[in-house]
């Protein structure tokens, strides 16, 4: 097992690195920051000095060698938005994104994994249209406009839920839900069928006749044989949140976290922080990545190193 | 009891049981004193730092600058005693008001003027606000109460910069804490700064003018257009702006204001298709700028007055008509010039203006109707500014909304007709020329008259299209009143709430 997660965590390592040149390359085509920083009606005089403070007039090269050595010692420069360490903006920002994924995806699982199980105790029947009905809004509605709605419904008409914000627990119930909606429904289809499939298997059908109770059955025996796929989903949830789902939550709901930071940091040409939150993002999914082999080998001993 | 109050009070009751269960003490729903939401939060409270309204929104009532405007954009001394006066070309001598002291006990006088000059022209401190101060050479003590200011060459615009330029305290500006923690002359003073949620401001009870009625404004920051509607009307802001036309019927108040923005095309005046003036000429007959003003703003703009400087800003030309609507004159004019069928390029954005993408769909299918070929490239945002920009090659018509901060007609008329200095398409030396001398002019008919001219000229020759002034929305609570002003600031000085 220890060689298992250091080999994982060299080959992770190396796909930081690789993300991170090139996110180098392609911040520096995505637009020329001392032209969208300033105002409109700055003198060229004023943008050369610009980029001249931020080091945006040297050669590519020499661009790329110092970034190299300055990411040796984690310092990813000055954001030219914030006017301070790029990294200090995301480790603030970051408690707050994964707060919202924590909490999202938790709900996500609890109610994904149970309704998906129930479902597909009888396949066709009303409960199971209905689920499936609802897993089917849930992945046709647009996250903003589910956003908007709820808070339409909640904040404005009932005023049960500030409308936005951070700072406690009911400013967390709107954008937790907004976040959780898709991949409950993803969750929920996948719990389905994959039950469905276990159900169907010899070893059911042997434990129903000796007379063991179908709650166990369903809950002891199926839905553990079913895990495997669905911790695969889960975390791609995780990783799909983390890397940008949360962008349009954030947004909607006014939550100062990573993802509207990183939304901001492209609309300033911030090439320091959007490298920061990218490679921070990064390390993030590798390590979800290694968390999860490993978890699938304790789960299922079966499982090839691959 | 009606619906309205029914809902209200059901509202409170539920939101009472609720904060009960779960609000910690963090953000409460409740705030004495007013919540105002700007777009996005401040990365500095330092006011001569960066160029940011949202900041601006917060600053203006902290800071103050040697004159002010009236809310209808007329020039009166601030901090100064009186109107500054020109001791030579390049030198302006400024009078301060006496016995006005920061929030932290430290004088307004002559040091903290010189101090908050050559902080913000020195080049290590880079301000983005250079692009309105780059005039300024210096500033000098004369005396407690006096001050000279010099610029590079004679600047008749200094008294607006002035009005720009923020006062900031002789030594505690230099401490790093000042922009997280500012200290000003204005009506109110900082007293919270709760990172990623809000910003609270109180009254400065010491303040040297009449002092203000709310007792204090909470900021929030929320950039989502649905969001900050979603938050006035469940009680929960009390001020937003930018609000869209089509929902100023859905808010408790909407006023309007006349505005700083307006909307143009620069046009090119060398490309193939375009030298030929009957060609300009037709394409702003061509454009309905009144329908453009009622389809798109539902009325919350006004057609532009030929030319683009700012109706209330010096250097507007009240000769000038409006520009008027005739497409078979302007089919009649393309045929003539041969130009039947010819390609042009339309180049813009979408997302930095309000309606933008809207406004270039519009007047290309407008250019369409007379018989162009057009070619509406929208860009994203960085290569549009690329195109902007770029001196050697010009698109045809490019989109641009100029913003007049300082209501004078020197900064929009430099970018958008000034050969060679930022983002004209005409190629007129002369014209240039004029630009560059009005800049300098300090004799307020001669200025004027210089002014008269470049805007008949532009106007003659078709340099631009320009389109609408848009108008500022604004969204208040019920118990709000406020009259918004023509430079858009948000002085909470002025507001009182209705009980």
């Amino acid at each position: 097992m220890g060689t298992f997660i250091l080999r994982r965590s060299l080959q992770g390592f190396l796909v930081v690195l690789g993300v991170t040149i090139v996110v180098f390359v392609a911040t520096r085509m995505i637009g020329d920051p001392a032209q969208v920083m300033l105002p409109l009606s700055a003198t060229d005089a004023q943008r050369a000095a610009f980029e001249q403070q931020f080091g945006l007039d040297r050669p590519l090269d020499a661009q790329f060698i110092s970034f190299v050595g300055d990411l040796m010692r984690f310092d990813f420069g000055e954001s030219l938005w914030q006017r301070r360490a790029a990294l200090e903006v995301v480790l603030e920002k970051l408690p707050k994104t994964l707060e919202l994924i924590g909490v999202g995806l938790l709900l996500a699982t609890v109610v994904g994994i149970p309704l998906g199980a129930l479902a597909a105790v009888r396949p066709d029947g009303l409960f199971d249209r209905v689920v499936v009905g609802l897993s089917l809004t849930g992945l046709s509605v647009p996250q903003f406009w589910l956003g908007l709605l709820l808070i339409m419904v909640f904040a404005v008409g009932l005023g049960w839920v500030p409308t936005f914000g951070s700072g406690s627990l009911a400013h967390m119930i709107l954008p937790a839900i907004t976040l959780a909606v898709p991949s409950m429904a993803r969750i929920m289809m996948l719990v389905r069928s994959s039950v469905i499939n276990e159900l169907n298997q010899q070893y059911v059908r042997t434990a129903k006749a000796r007379g063991m109770p179908f709650g166990r059955v369903l809950f002891q025996h199926a839905m553990r044989n079913a895990l495997v796929p669905v911790l695969t989903l889960v975390g791609w949830e995780v990783i799909s949140a983390w890397a940008g789902y949360t962008v349009v939550v954030e947004t909607v709901f006014a939550w100062p976290g990573l993802g509207f930071t990183a939304m901001k940091a492209i609309n300033h040409s911030d090439l320091f922080l959007l490298q920061a939150i990218v490679f921070v993002v990064a390390v993030g999914i590798v390590l979800v990545n290694i968390g999860l082999d490993v978890l699938f080998k304790l789960i299922d001993p079966r499982i090839k190193e691959a | 009891m009606n619906a309205l109050t029914r809902t209200a009070f059901r509202a409170t009751l539920s939101r009472a049981l609720l904060s009960s269960l779960f609000l910690s003490a963090a953000v409460p729903l409740y705030a004495a004193g007013l919540t105002i939401a700007i777009g996005s939060e401040p990365t500095t409270l330092d006011p001569q730092q960066r160029d940011d309204g949202a900041e601006r929104a917060i600053t203006d009532n902290i800071f103050e600058t040697l004159l002010e405007r009236t809310p209808d954009g007329v020039l009166i001394p601030g901090l100064a005693a009186e109107m500054p006066t020109q001791v030579d070309a390049l030198t302006w001598e400024f009078k301060l008001k006496p016995d006005v002291s920061f929030t932290n006990g430290e004088p307004f006088n002559a040091d903290a003027v010189v101090t908050s000059v050559l902080r913000i022209i020195n080049p290590d401190y880079n301000s983005e606000q250079m692009a309105y101060l780059g005039t300024i050479e210096s500033a000098t003590k004369v005396d407690d109460l006096t001050v000279h200011i010099t610029t590079k060459s004679p600047d008749p615009v200094l008294p607006a910069r002035m009005y720009w330029m923020k006062m900031v305290p002789a030594s505690y500006s230099a401490d790093p804490e000042f922009g997280m923690k500012p200290i000003g002359t204005g009506p109110y003073e900082i007293s919270g700064w709760e990172r990623g949620e809000s910003i609270t401001l109180v009254r400065n009870d010491a303040y040297w003018g009449d002092v203000p009625e709310i007792d204090d404004v909470t900021y929030r920051f929320v950039s989502e257009p649905g969001t900050r509607l979603s938050g006035l009307m469940a009680g929960e802001l009390d001020v937003i702006r930018n609000l869209y036309p089509e929902f100023a019927a859905a808010v408790p108040k909407a006023i309007t204001a006349q505005g700083l923005e307006t909307s143009t095309l620069v046009l090119s005046t060398a490309n193939p298709v375009m030298q030929d003036p009957k060609v300009r000429k037709a394409m702003n007959l061509a454009i309905d700028r009144a329908a453009l003003a009622e389809a798109l703003f539902v009325g919350n703009a006004q057609p532009v007055k030929g030319q683009l400087v700012n109706p209330k800003s010096f250097g507007f030309n009240t000769s000038l008509p409006a520009y008027s609507y005739d497409p078979e004159q302007a089919k009649a004019l393309i045929e003539e010039a041969g130009a039947t069928g010819k390609k042009i390029t339309l180049v813009g954005e979408s997302g930095r203006w309000l309606k933008d993408r809207e406004l270039i769909e519009a007047v290309g299918s407008y250019w369409s109707e007379i018989g162009l070929d057009v070619d509406i490239r929208i860009e994203e945002f960085g290569e549009y500014l690329n195109q902007l920009f770029d001196k050697n090659s010009r698109p045809d018509a490019i989109f641009v909304t100029n913003s007049d901060e300082l209501l004078d007609a020197d900064r929009p008329l430099t970018a958008a007709l000034e050969f060679g200095a930022s983002y004209a398409s005409n190629v007129d030396e002369e014209m240039a020329a004029a630009i560059q001398a009005a800049r300098s002019e300090t004799d307020v008919e001669a200025r004027a008259a210089l002014y008269d001219e470049i805007t008949q000229k532009a106007y003659d020759l078709d340099y631009l299209a320009p389109l609408l002034n848009q108008e500022d929305v604004y969204g208040l609570s019920e118990r709000l009143n406020w009259t918004p002003r023509i430079d858009a600031k948000l002085l909470v000085k002025e507001m009182s709430v209705i009980e």
